[in-house]
């Protein structure tokens, strides 16, 4: 067991090395844009064009297909961003600090997506672009979040000490994420309870909620392919005085030309 | 072995109480900030009775984030500068009771006045009798926090502008801010608060281990 542990830490370490992650996620990464873009695109054209429209709201309700997977990215991100918080502490493995700093700018804009079409969709369905619900509340609260870890790093000269900062941050933040997961029931106001769960059956049709799953599935794809080209920038920001970058870029040069 | 970890405890909040002591404005600017905040919202909207007791929970709580966060930079800077938090990192003594201890006697010197400034406003604003309990124990639990959190926002932004440790710190108050003003809103309108009451002091059963030890991974970020 413990070998096979050690095995894992040791590939794992290995593969997250920047020269190395910068290497197969270059083969990796039009794959990954192909898969993403046509799951994302299966999922947007189902949910607007094939799906049925709602008795009660009409076509109104087909902004769900981008404000709820972007709203569970906002969420999911900063998930993401603890776990790799808590890899940077515990580990000090170089390259998940990168990747929360990778992760914050497209968690806030996951999050922002989610504010905006939120109300866009509250408009014609509450009457009101904004009501001071508990679960529009603390989906504001993620943002100001995303701010806060995006605004330390960018204030911190030193990156890799940067890194462990918004770590930090980021696994204080997860605590918040409980509490928006509860607020709707602790609070119940205006915006519906979650429709997903995984104890009970959806409460949506079928036909409404197959092309949400897909759409869901491919925004994680998009943050994924999003996440790795963030990355690669970072990787190579950071270590642009070493090098492997310079070979990297001198190679590419002679193939050009 | 225990007695060690508790001299060292009493010797860091005694020297922290006397620094603060001896300059009294440690302690007395939060009080005179905190009701001043507090006397700008009856100039500020109305002076309606019934209006202010609406509204008081929630002025109260504010003041009180705000206030609490006056100061926080304080807790680690200046011995940071002079370079006592170095000798205090190389000593053999545990980091975790060193912050523990800062982090009391920021509450001491700024929780303190701010539950004495409460119960001043909680007189001009208003509020009902009944809900001066409820909201002094919201409060104890809150303000508590905050300097935890303070603390920790300190901790990260060292070295660099004041402002910016808010900036960080305010964001993740809102949990305790909401928590606290529905104690005190739900103890006005006869309502049962216990629950509210235990959240908060759930968040500070954890937070007390969970932002110590993250505080002093900040400031260890430091000394790299």
């Amino acid at each position: 067991m413990s070998r096979i542990w050690n095995f894992i830490k040791s590939w794992t370490v290995e593969m997250g090395s920047p020269p190395l992650f910068f290497q197969w996620s270059s083969k990796a990464l039009p794959w990954l844009a192909i898969i993403s873009i046509i799951v994302f695109s299966i999922g947007m054209v189902w949910g607007i064009f094939y799906s049925p429209t709602d008795y009660k709201q009409g076509d109104v309700y087909r902004i769900i297909y981008i404000h709820v997977p972007s709203a569970i990215l906002g969420q999911s991100i900063l998930m993401f961003m603890a776990i790799c918080g808590f890899i940077t502490v515990v580990w000090r493995v170089k390259i998940s600090g990168m990747l929360i700093k990778s992760a914050a700018s497209i968690g806030a804009s996951f999050t922002l997506i989610a504010l905006i079409t939120g109300s866009i969709w509250g408009k014609p369905t509450w009457g009101t672009w904004w009501v001071w619900d508990a679960r529009l509340t603390s989906t504001l609260i993620l943002f100001f979040i995303y701010t806060a870890i995006i605004g330390l790093h960018s204030s911190l000269d030193d990156k890799t000490k940067a890194d462990r900062a918004i770590s930090i941050l980021s696994l204080v933040g997860i605590a918040i994420i409980p509490i928006i997961k509860k607020s709707v029931d602790w609070w119940y106001t205006l915006h519906q309870p979650s429709t997903f769960t995984l104890s009970s059956a959806p409460s949506m049709a079928p036909d409404m909620y197959q092309p949400l799953l897909v759409c869901v599935l491919g925004f994680y794809l998009i943050f994924a392919f999003l996440l790795t080209m963030n990355l690669r920038a970072e990787i190579v920001f950071r270590e642009k005085n070493k090098t492997w970058v310079s070979k990297q870029y001198l190679n590419r040069q002679k193939n050009d030309k | 072995m225990k007695s060690d970890i508790y001299n060292w405890f009493f010797l860091i909040l005694k020297r922290d109480l006397l620094i603060a002591f001896r300059r009294s404005s440690t302690y007395i600017t939060p009080l005179i900030f905190f009701l001043i905040v507090v006397s700008f919202f009856p100039l500020a909207l109305s002076p309606d009775q019934d209006f202010l007791r609406s509204l008081a929970p929630g002025v109260i709580w504010i003041a009180a984030l705000l206030s609490s966060l006056l100061a926080v930079e304080t807790i680690f800077s200046e011995d940071f500068k002079d370079g006592t938090l170095d000798e205090f990192f190389v000593t053999n003594e545990p980091s975790f009771v060193l912050v523990f201890a800062k982090v009391l006697c920021h509450w001491l010197i700024t929780g303190l006045p701010i539950l004495l400034a409460s119960a001043i406003s909680s007189i001009i604003l208003y509020l009902p009798a009944s809900s001066f309990l409820p909201m002094i124990c919201s409060l104890i639990l809150g303000t508590f926090f905050m300097s935890l959190l303070g603390a920790m926002g300190a901790a990260l932004s060292l070295g660099r502008s004041a402002i910016l440790s808010s900036i960080i710190v305010l964001p993740f108050s809102i949990p305790t801010l909401l928590m606290g003003t529905a104690v005190v809103s739900s103890a006005i309108n006869n309502q049962d608060y216990s629950g509210f009451l235990l959240i908060m002091g759930a968040m500070l059963a954890i937070g007390i281990p969970g932002l110590c030890l993250l505080t002093v991974e900040a400031i260890l970020l430091n000394y790299e």
